[in-house]
């Protein structure tokens, strides 16, 4: 069995570019997800979040290995979505294989129109990765999210037997229903 | 910590500067070639999936109205002079006032011709819930309620559409010798204004389409009404919020209509997801608001559609809208270094009418009242269960 001291990394990645004196308040989420990841006793859980790819260079070597990275979309927000489509052209093709996972909050509120989500299931098929929905407002939701993520953050670590990342990524990728693209109403 | 409320007002330059920045961004990018695209792609992915489904896909999502979307493209708002079909009394009692959105199931066995009868049914039915125990205004608990059940004939232009009926209800008042004209406690109307003709004549022969239910006064009257219209039509009721890409389209639809009544501003509210919350009420002027449209149709059309001028002047397109909404945000980004996409739009409002995100609406000007509507219907359409 692999041991206690397994170290995996986990990158959480979530846009808002505002003027340096206001605070954002979508980062409470990442923040709390963040925390109960790093909770996780059976293995040591990193993680990092960043505004947006690319990284700065400047730590590049010291870096230890990324097991997954996570994007979080605000579907209330469409800046969200615009800054995701952008930061993942600076992502290498490798971690498409089965490291990258999409994560979208709010897909319940009615102010969200239904073109944005349809939007978010189209790059997460056309990039063949798995599409999660959390509920941000409550710690359940949080905690709901939390395993989710372990699950996949356990196979793209390589610590589940049998299981390879891309195998995974293959059975829980987004899909687009058939009818996506209908005529519009009338 | 309390909410911050910021409010801008602009006047854009009259100068060319941001008109011309605006057009060189305003897409030379001919519309057609992107849908082709998108279409070639998902189908391509759509063959290579057919080996491996999702089982969402195999779920058999039911074709019918729960995969459709919002328009893409609208008529222009024309200038409809409603009041000479509609009785002005009538009218009187739609605008200006806010209205709280529903949206309606099909009603069954709904008779135009017995308003009578549905008065009187309602009138018992509250009088029953009021002995009950229903909570009331002190001032009406005295006397008890009278509905009354009236049809706005003209409202409707199709022969699809049902036509619109008004609900009030008034408190009969204990001392005879009262003044007659009373305010309404209460007034509701439902409504249908070009439905999707597909779908109403789909409809089986007893069920009649009002989807559209506007309430305005106490929430116990309203939730009273509602019980009564599920008890007798085997409808179901449930609220309508207005959706982004809607509010988006009746800030285009009212700007677009500044060319023929003035809409003095094009007011709109922003929610920014900062800690502490900030609201931001961005206010530009009519007429700049228009110059701004204006230019921003005007251009690809003429180089896409040659001679077809007066027809592509009367139809709106979303990829209209986002650039109009675009050009909004970015010269408050000029300005402010906020990016007002990051946030979500609230509310909007010009001399027209007012909507809200959550689902109120007011009409202040009854010219333009059937393109709003017909969002709205639409809006409701797609909402409702199938």
């Amino acid at each position: 069995m692999y041991g206690v001291h397994n170290l995996m990394f986990f990158f959480v990645v979530v846009y808002h570019v505002f003027p340096p004196e206001l605070v954002e308040s979508d980062e409470e989420f990442q923040q709390s997800l963040a925390d109960a990841l790093v909770d996780e006793t059976d293995f040591t859980v990193n993680v990092r979040l960043a505004k947006s790819l690319p990284l700065p260079v400047e730590n590049e070597e010291s870096r230890p290995r990324i097991d997954l990275v996570v994007f979080i979309i605000n579907l209330t927000s469409e800046l969200s979505f615009q800054s995701t489509e952008a930061s993942l052209k600076y992502l290498d093709p490798g971690y498409f294989l089965g490291k990258v996972c999409f994560m979208a909050t709010n897909a319940r509120n009615a102010s969200v129109p239904t073109e944005r989500l349809d939007a978010v299931r189209k790059l997460a098929a056309s990039l063949h990765c798995p599409l999660l929905f959390a509920e941000d407002q409550t710690p359940d939701g949080v905690a709901n999210a939390t395993e989710r993520l372990l699950t996949i953050l356990k196979v793209a670590a390589g610590l589940v037997p049998m299981a390879t990342p891309l195998y995974l990524s293959n059975l829980t990728r987004c899909t687009v229903p058939l009818d996506i693209d209908q005529p519009s109403f009338d | 910590m309390g909410k911050r409320d910021v409010q801008i007002c602009f006047r854009f330059g009259s100068g060319t500067p941001d008109m011309e920045r605006h057009r060189s961004s305003g897409a030379r990018t001919p519309l057609n070639s992107a849908l082709v695209q998108r279409r070639s792609r998902s189908k391509s992915y759509r063959l290579s999936y057919r080996s491996c489904l999702g089982a969402a896909s195999r779920l058999g999502l039911t074709p019918a109205l729960t995969a459709r979307r919002l328009n893409t493209s609208r008529r222009a708002p024309k200038s409809h002079n409603i009041s000479e079909k509609v009785s002005v009394e009538q009218l009187a009692l739609l605008l200006k006032k806010e209205w709280k959105l529903s949206y309606v199931t099909p009603l069954y066995r709904f008779r135009h011709t017995q308003m009578r009868g549905y008065s009187r049914q309602l009138s018992a039915f509250i009088a029953a819930e009021k002995h009950q125990g229903l909570a009331v205004d002190v001032e009406a608990a005295q006397g008890s309620f009278r509905a009354s059940f009236s049809v706005i004939q003209g409202m409707t232009e199709t022969d699809d559409d049902a036509e619109t009926i008004l609900i009030q209800i008034h408190s009969k008042s204990s001392f005879p010798g009262q003044d007659e004209p009373q305010r309404a406690l209460w007034s509701g109307w439902l409504t249908c204004v070009y439905g999707n003709p597909e779908y109403l004549n789909s409809l089986p022969k007893d069920f009649t389409c009002l989807p559209l239910f506007c309430s305005s006064g106490s929430e116990v009257l309203t939730n009273a009404v509602k019980s009564w219209f599920q008890l007798t039509f085997d409808c179901c009721f449930g609220p309508l919020e207005i959706s982004h890409t809607s509010l988006q389209w009746l800030v285009a639809l009212w700007t677009n209509c500044h060319a023929e009544c003035n809409i003095q501003h094009l007011k709109m509210i922003w929610s920014v997801p900062v800690v502490p919350p900030l609201q931001i009420t961005y206010t530009v002027d009519g007429q700049d608001a228009w110059e701004l449209w204006n230019s921003l149709r005007r251009d690809p059309q003429e180089e896409g559609e040659g001679g077809k001028d007066e027809e592509a002047g009367s139809n709106i397109d979303i990829m209209e809208v986002e650039r109009f909404m675009q050009g909004l945000k970015g010269h408050f980004y000029r300005h402010f270094r906020l990016d007002l996409s990051a946030g979500s739009l609230k509310q909007v409002s010009t001399a027209l009418g007012l909507a809200k995100c959550n689902g109120r609406m007011k009409i202040s000007n009854s010219k333009y009242m059937i393109a709003t509507l017909t969002l709205l219907t639409e809006c409701a359409l797609l909402k409702m269960p199938m």
